[in-house]
């Protein structure tokens, strides 16, 4: 289980996070909501141990991460919310790069990159340079990436972000089987409809406070609202969308 | 003046303004090193570097007139001194030109921003030409600031019709000006027309090729050809097909022909130069424009993605895997990355061409030559430019925001890492110029001396390695560059003094004791001794080194520690 207690980050005094305790079980898949510039990435950037918090815990199984955070990373794999790649590299160059940084057999992980490869349909491409490669196709770089270690805890900022539709899908049902084989999904995305088809439960974040956590059952018969985009709105939406959009509308005329 | 200047740059359409300023940046590629990268304290520290050798020329040329009396002496010694100006103008013109490689011609990015804005082509044209002018035209009145004035100053005191100092004044700076026009505008029409015939994937490719292959022919010339300024040696036909080829002695007769001074047998120099002058300047305009009108379409059009071939994919391991996936990262970061090649190729071009003329004497002869001072310099130099080269190109990031994956996946201990960019070091920059030495020393003899040099080669090169590692914890080309940190004035010319105070005492050293057994052995041991006390003081800091992807700038407040 992967569990944050009382979690804060400060940039210049600045509360970016602010104590946010929840935890995200094995077998289930934990959605991760807020507004843009709520504190979402910040958080998945500080379980990963890119950015140190200000404040808190952050515990994997019972251990505080920096306990152990050699052992910590071969248990981890990480989706990061823009597709940042070595563009100079071709997308086989870079998977085997992963591979070996990770200290994976060759044998094994080249089984499992070609693999990947063919049921992601990157592998006719596979040694084109990344940098001539579509947005989808740098996130099925970075899924395959995240995943060739069979990692325990999946951490996925914005997967979906890029895909077309038939590997939407192909995610969606990923996700789910992987939560089901007992890995630890927490999962970041915009995408409401999304969350709502293959999260069990949801965390919501706004202004970089807990606003929300819970199943989704839950939260909708607590509310009174019939789906998550309508308990989202409530929860962490400030603005009068029709009339914003109104008003962004008149400036363009005016 | 400066009011003047702006008032005039205001008067200059807006968007053209604008785009020039943006080209100019990206001229000699320096966003890429920095988001902060200060392209006036940059091109103020070329241009110091420039004046200082203008001056330096200056001095050269005045007290080298003054040293000879009778006048014949004197204008031979100008003739020579115009020759050597000449072409070291159109190597740094040259060397700028690799550097801003494709900079006059809108690349991929250029097109897909700026086409759907409303600006007409030209306008383009115009601001990537001015840009590309404005770095040239800094470095040509700069390098030529005071040598400029002195050399016409003293031609002009010359005896004889015609050569008073404004006519030499005027013929100088022309000259000048058209040699570097002609450089420019070779390598424009070039890349122009190779645009225009290719389809844009090959162009790309052989472009880059073109770059490294100027790179190394504008070293190479500059260093390999003979000085032949004398009347005797300008009239000695077997000299004709060398004076034919170099386009420094046509300047050179041009010059004199404007200078009037400029013997009538040899006008077919001069007129060599105003053929291709407007052969290039008619070449460049023709393709740029041409470029402009038909290359955009085809940038537009160009696919996205382009099948590679994964040829280095099938590369050998270079040690265990966090060995290998370093020092292939490396590799594909030198080949692919044209910022990283070119400098890296600026090291390597320079130790070449430094070798190649020093050893041209050694080379000619067919037999086996004996082991000289110019061998062993040309080794010594040849070695620390390529792993000083190589250490300093390591520092320069390809793309920050991609290293969170090494972040995400440090499973092993930093010193792991830096033994990774240790092996790097020695694979690419210590083995290449140790074989290519050991090539070499085919041609010398006594075998023994030779061999002796080569261990202490490697040992040179073991230490150099150790030394551009201290402190380097870091995995090569993956941290940020703090503008500014490179002081190109401080680098320069502390690197002469080293080179001169170091270099050529140890070659003469090495030489007195290839010849003396004993001595040999303590200078094997004594650089055995100091290469292994290197490793194990490395070794033992990388224990307890972190390595970092962020360079941390220095405080801007320094405390002086004197409050108790």
């Amino acid at each position: 289980m992967l569990e944050l207690r009382h979690v804060s980050k400060r940039f210049s005094g600045i509360p970016a996070v602010d104590d946010v305790s929840f935890s995200a079980r094995p077998g289930e898949v934990t959605g991760y909501l807020g507004p843009n510039g709520s504190g979402k990435s910040t958080t998945m950037k500080m379980i990963t141990g890119l950015i140190e918090r200000s404040a808190g815990h952050i515990v994997f199984q019972g251990k505080p991460i920096e306990e152990n955070l050699i052992a910590y990373k071969r248990r981890m794999g990480y989706v990061p919310e823009e597709p940042y790649l070595y563009t100079h590299l071709s997308g086989l160059e870079y998977l085997t790069m992963v591979a070996q940084l990770r200290d994976l057999p060759a044998r094994q992980s080249g089984t499992r990159i070609d693999g990947m490869l063919r049921l992601f349909s990157l592998h006719d491409d596979r040694h084109a340079s990344i940098s001539g490669y579509s947005k989808g196709m740098r996130q099925k770089v970075l899924l395959i990436a995240a995943l060739m270690h069979n990692p325990q805890l999946i951490l996925l900022d914005e997967p979906f972000s890029g895909l077309d539709v038939g590997s939407s899908l192909v995610l969606r049902s990923l996700i789910r089987e992987l939560a089901a084989r007992g890995k630890v999904v927490l999962f970041s995305s915009h995408e409401l409809d999304t969350v709502e088809r293959i999260c069990s439960r949801v965390v919501i974040l706004h202004h970089g406070k807990l606003v929300a956590d819970d199943s989704i059952e839950r939260l909708r018969s607590l509310m009174e609202l019939p789906t998550l985009e309508q308990i989202f709105s409530q929860l962490a939406v400030e603005q009068d969308t029709e009339s914003t959009a109104r008003q962004i509308a008149d400036l363009i005329d005016a | 003046m400066h009011k003047l200047i702006n008032k005039l740059a205001a008067r200059l359409p807006l968007d053209f303004r604008i785009l020039y300023h943006q080209f100019l940046l990206r001229v000699v590629d320096l966003e890429s090193l920095s988001i902060q990268a200060d392209i006036v304290g940059y091109l103020g520290q070329f241009s110091g570097v420039l004046i200082m050798l203008s001056l330096l020329h200056a001095m050269v040329t005045y007290i080298g007139y003054l040293t000879f009396s009778a006048p014949a002496d004197r204008l031979a010694f100008c003739w020579h001194m115009e020759h050597y100006l000449i072409s070291t103008t159109m190597l740094v013109v040259g060397l700028i030109t690799v550097i801003s490689w494709d900079a006059a011609f809108p690349d991929r990015r250029d097109v897909m921003v700026l086409s759907p804005l409303p600006i007409a082509p030209r306008t383009i044209l115009f601001a990537k030409i001015t840009a590309a002018a404005a770095v040239l035209g800094l470095a040509i009145v700069t390098l030529n600031a005071a040598s400029g004035i002195v050399l016409p100053l003293l031609l002009g005191t010359q005896p004889g019709p015609a050569l008073d100092f404004i006519q030499s004044f005027a013929a100088y700076w022309f000259t000048i000006l058209a040699a570097s026009a002609f450089l420019y505008g070779s390598i424009l029409t070039i890349q122009g027309f190779t645009a225009l015939v290719l389809p844009r994937r090959i162009f790309l490719r052989l472009s880059a090729i073109l770059q490294l292959a100027a790179f190394g022919l504008f070293l190479g010339v500059y260093f390999a050809q003979p000085l032949l300024t004398d009347p005797v040696s300008l009239a000695d036909p077997r000299n004709r097909w060398i004076l034919a080829s170099s386009p420094s002695y046509w300047f050179f007769a041009l010059f004199n022909q404007l200078n009037g001074s400029w013997p009538a047998q040899f006008s077919w120099l001069a007129s060599r130069a105003w053929i291709a002058l407007g052969l290039t300047v008619t070449g460049a305009a023709s393709s740029l424009l041409l470029c402009y009108i038909h290359t955009m379409k085809k940038t537009v059009e160009e696919p996205d993605l382009v099948p590679g071939a994964g040829g280095l994919h099938c590369m050998p391991p270079f040690g265990n895997s966090l060995q290998t996936a370093v020092a292939l990262f490396s590799i594909r970061s030198l080949t692919r990355s044209r910022q990283h090649r070119v400098a890296f190729a600026f090291y390597l071009a320079f130790v070449f061409a430094l070798a190649l003329s020093l050893l041209r004497g050694e080379l000619a002869t067919p037999a086996p030559a004996p082991v000289s001072m110019d061998l062993l310099i040309s080794a010594f130099l040849m070695m620390f430019f390529a792993v000083a080269g190589l250490r300093n190109v390591f520092a320069l990031p390809i793309s920050l925001t991609a290293n969170w994956v090494l972040r995400t996946t440090q499973l092993r201990p930093s010193e792991d890492y830096i033994a990774a960019t240790r092996r790097t070091l020695l694979l690419l920059a210590v083995a290449p110029i140790w074989l290519l030495s050991f090539a070499l020393s085919f041609r010398f003899k006594p075998i023994p001396q030779v061999a002796i040099h080569l261990a202490v080669l490697a040992l040179l090169g073991g230490i150099l390695a150790e030394l551009c590692l201290i402190g380097f914890y870091k995995v090569p080309f993956t941290c940020s560059y703090l503008p500014g940190k490179a002081n190109i004035q401080l680098v320069f010319w502390g690197f002469v003094i080293v080179m001169i105070a170091f270099v050529v005492p140890a070659a003469q050293f090495e030489l007195t004791a290839l010849a003396v057994p004993l001595k040999a052995a303590f200078m094997l041991s004594a650089l055995g001794a100091l290469f292994w006390a290197l490793w194990i003081f490395n070794r033992h800091r990388a224990k307890s080194a972190v390595l970092y992807f962020e360079e941390i700038p220095d405080p801007l407040i320094t405390t002086l520690g004197l409050s108790v």
